[in-house]
């Protein structure tokens, strides 16, 4: 044997190897292994590589060049799933070489294929020698999602020196025992209990020690000294109620997002027994975090004009991109950005209430699409209308007017703000989307009883209404009606059904993903038409049908899911499927919008590592999954 | 009269003892069966890496080889050695690794035609080898792909072998092994089981192109 040459031909496997996982993360001296060990075989289109009748598998193989299809046979029934395709840098068979089981699938060559092989001995103890191949090979599906949040860390490592800290929990973070008191105690007591610890917050709690109410600094100067209050009645007259309260399990982000919610600087921490454990700060996370929440928060709360509000906009995008660096998820980072994105706007509405006169005018500013669901990404243009009340002796032309030129002025500073214009007029200045609830109902009615395609596309966009300020009772009343009409219409729900299977996931029978046939983008996906919206329209297909209040896609999935008897890892499985998508759908807009040009949702498979790519196909086929079920309940 | 016998001491141009001896025990291995399968015949790819001379014609620098054994390439079974200032052992080395094999080369003409000159200069004569060429054969194996001969790179492309480094006389050798892969899976399918078929297949395929 002459070394050097076998060096060389060992040095091209280990080249091919390290690109991709799990081996790009296998200890040295166990890729030499199987580096040395490897041979190469050819099998041409169609050739069987390994089938069950081979017996326990005397070889495990890694797809070099080309595609191999794992094929399932024998008595599981052959549903569409069935088969899946391997390309080079993956694997097989995993489980049953590790059994010494004959296999349950077949492994045919579906194009020209060159594939390593390792004896099955040398397969085991390779395992023996690698830890993290073990690892691999045992949590071979569950651990891909992992790794590729870790290998996003790893992407942006100098800027994520801070990763793990907004993970930490809340019960980690509390630094001293809760100053409370009870709700019958006077006032002047309660303040000298403040001014006593040096506390910006006093939680107040009944015997039971559940917090019913809290007192901030900011408080006092409103509520007691400038109404000249009377310091001898009790504490629960002034108090805020029910207080912002999160389990002691939630993370610092959980707790950021709830402050960026509502507005608050303090959040009350109870154990899982509604107890009063402490007391969270705004200031408690900035120290955690460096990112200027706090500066965007205030910045937007105290903007005096749109211009400021444009900075603030900037600032919203350079924070979630910066909570990308550090490996948030997709839930957490799109709840953000809507959060912000949600007190921009309420600042851009409480600016224009300056100029337009709506004082005693029953209203509610409602936010349709993805920002209805809690699920914009940095590209969303505007959808938004407006439901409201018609006084009995109100004229309803000059009211309507008054609120439509209000809604312009809105419109056009969202724009200035980074949130474009629909092309599609779906705005609040739009007299048809201006309207009383009875009108709403009307329109909604019109399109439950006559599903007709266009009525379907209005659907997908309007029944995902959340109001963003104003009257939360007016729209409840509305979302009630809606899921009574919907829920015990069965045409109507097929009708959305069928329009929800209208696109597949692009999922190819040989090659991994099936790409977009324009030739303006090729090699790309849409991940938004034929990635995020089976999701989002299957779950709303859901929640319509099951009752569910709520708008967001995992909500829906979760609550609708479990309605209807769909097992939990199951609708975990399809919420972390959604998540990637949208991950991968965020991370390319940053990538472009950091480089200027605007983001868009196409992303390129052949750009992505094997990893990404492989856990996209997993996803896709959550997508199939869920679609399934679909056709499977409407006879589709 | 065997090919050894024109190593025979003092008919080379000065072979060392020890050289000898390695030409005699190769000569010695039993002739191999070209009548067996594919699958149980060991193939040695060889590839050489020349530069051009000032008088024309090429020089060889080095020579690379690598093993098809039951079908399948195994970096152990790889050969690589420079003439350098030692070429009857470079020459040798190869002899031996290549054993009585049959040999794969792509473009006979030009790496088998070298490398016959090199053991003229350096051994003093020329070994019997079965050379089995690519270049021929691909065009009978695989008409649909590319119909008369082509460039070695037009065959990679067709089967999207990597080149890695195409000035490299053995990472070249396994470009040429793995065409050889797809040469033999095709050759099986068309009744060309055995070395000797894919001998007869291209003696015919040269005649008939009257070369």
């Amino acid at each position: 044997m002459d070394t050097t040459a076998s060096d060389t031909l060992i040095r091209t496997n280990l080249d091919f190897l390290r690109r991709h996982a799990p081996f790009d993360r296998m200890e040295a001296e166990a890729l030499r292994f199987l580096g040395e060990r490897l041979a190469t075989a050819f099998y041409p289109a169609e050739a069987e590589i390994l089938v069950p009748e081979d017996g326990p598998p005397r070889y495990f193989y890694i797809v070099y060049r080309g595609k191999v299809q794992a094929r399932q046979v024998g008595s599981v029934a052959v549903t569409e799933y069935s088969t899946l395709t391997l390309g080079p840098g993956e694997g097989f068979p995993i489980g049953s070489i590790s059994a010494e089981r004959p296999s349950t699938n077949s492994y045919v060559a579906v194009e020209d294929s060159y594939c390593f092989q390792l004896p099955a001995a040398d397969f085991l103890q390779l395992q023996e020698l690698s830890p993290s191949f073990q690892l691999f090979c045992t949590r071979y599906i569950a651990s891909l999602l992992n790794q590729s949040r870790e290998q996003l860390q790893v992407q942006f490592s100098q800027r994520a020196a801070e990763q793990q800290t907004m993970t930490t929990s809340l019960s980690n973070l509390i630094k001293q025992a809760p100053i409370f008191v009870a709700p019958d105690l006077v006032t002047r007591s309660a303040l000298e209990k403040m001014a006593e610890f040096g506390v910006g917050c006093l939680a107040v709690a009944g015997e039971d020690e559940k917090p019913v109410g809290v007192l901030t600094q900011s408080d006092i100067l409103k509520r007691i000294l400038l109404p000249g209050f009377d310091l001898t009645r009790p504490i629960a007259e002034v108090m805020t109620t029910p207080p912002h309260t999160l389990n002691g399990n939630a993370s610092a982000y959980d707790a950021a997002l709830e402050m960026a919610t509502h507005g608050v600087r303090h959040i009350l921490v109870v154990d899982t027994d509604d107890k009063l454990k402490g007391v969270i700060s705004e200031r408690d996370l900035f120290a955690l975090q460096r990112i200027g929440l706090r500066q965007i928060r205030s910045g937007i709360e105290s903007a005096a004009d749109v211009q400021a509000l444009q900075r603030a906009s900037r600032d919203i995008r350079q924070l979630a991109l910066n909570l990308l660096a550090q490996g948030i998820g997709a839930e957490q980072l799109t709840q953000f950005i809507s959060a912000l994105n949600d007190a921009l706007t309420r600042r851009i509405l409480e600016l224009n209430l300056k100029n337009h006169d709506l004082y005693g005018v029953e209203y509610a500013w409602l936010a349709f699409g993805s920002e209805g669901r809690h699920e914009q990404t940095l590209s969303t243009d505007q959808d938004n209308g407006i439901l409201y009340v018609l006084p009995e002796w109100a004229d309803k032309e000059p009211l309507k007017l008054r609120l439509l030129e209000f809604a312009k002025d809105v419109n056009n500073d969202l724009a200035a703000c980074g949130f474009p214009l629909c092309t599609g007029n779906i705005m609040a200045s739009n007299p048809e989307l201006c309207l009383t609830i009875d009108e709403w109902r009307e329109k909604f009615g019109t399109w439950i009883r006559e599903p007709h395609p266009e009525a379907l596309l209005n659907a997908t966009i309007f029944f995902d209404y959340r109001v963003l300020y104003g009257d939360e009772k007016l729209a409840h009343k509305l979302r009630h009606w809606l899921l009574s009409m919907t829920g015990g219409n069965p045409a109507f729900l097929k009708a959305m059904a069928a329009n929800a299977l209208d696109v597949a996931p692009p999922l190819g029978k040989i090659r991994d993903f099936i790409t977009d046939d324009d030739p303006r983008h090729p090699g790309t996906i849409d991940l938004k038409k034929y990635g995020a919206r089976l999701f989002v329209d299957a779950a709303r297909v859901l929640s319509l049908r099951t009752g569910v209040d709520a708008t967001s896609t995992v909500q829906r999935l979760r609550q609708g899911g479990s309605r209807i008897g769909m097992p939990a890892e199951e609708l975990s499985a399809m919420a972390d499927g959604f998540h990637f998508i949208q991950l991968l759908r965020l991370r390319h807009q940053h990538l472009d919008t950091d480089h200027g040009s605007s983001g868009d949702n196409r992303v390129k498979p052949d750009d992505l590592n094997e990893l990404d790519r492989r856990i996209l196909k997993e996803a896709f086929r959550q997508a199939r999954k869920i679609q399934l079920r679909l056709k499977l309940d409407y006879q589709i | 009269m065997n090919w050894l016998s024109r190593f025979l001491p003092g008919s080379g141009p000065g072979l060392s003892h020890e050289q000898q001896a390695s030409l005699e025990a190769i000569a010695a291995l039993p002739a191999p069966d070209l009548g067996r399968s594919h699958y149980e015949t060991r193939y040695v790819v060889v590839n050489t890496e020349t530069e051009p001379m000032d008088s024309g014609g090429q020089r060889l620098l080095a020579v690379g080889a690598v093993a098809i054994n039951q079908g399948l390439l195994h970096p152990a079974d790889a050969f690589r050695a420079s003439l350098g200032s030692a070429p009857a052992d470079a020459l040798i080395g190869l002899l031996k690794f290549i054993g009585r094999s049959p040999a794969i080369v792509y473009n006979a003409p030009f790496n088998q035609g070298t490398l016959e000159r090199a053991f003229e200069q350096n051994l003093g004569n020329v070994p019997d080898v079965d050379w089995i060429d690519l270049m021929v054969l691909m065009p009978s194996l695989y008409p649909e792909r590319i119909a008369g001969q082509a460039r070695m790179d037009a065959w990679l492309g067709a089967f999207g072998i990597d080149r890695i480094d195409h000035r490299d006389a053995l990472l070249e050798a396994l470009a040429v092994a793995q065409l050889h892969q797809v040469a033999l899976a095709r050759a099986s399918v068309q009744g060309l089981t055995t070395p000797r078929d894919l001998l007869e297949s291209q003696s015919s395929r040269k005649w008939l192109r009257g070369s």
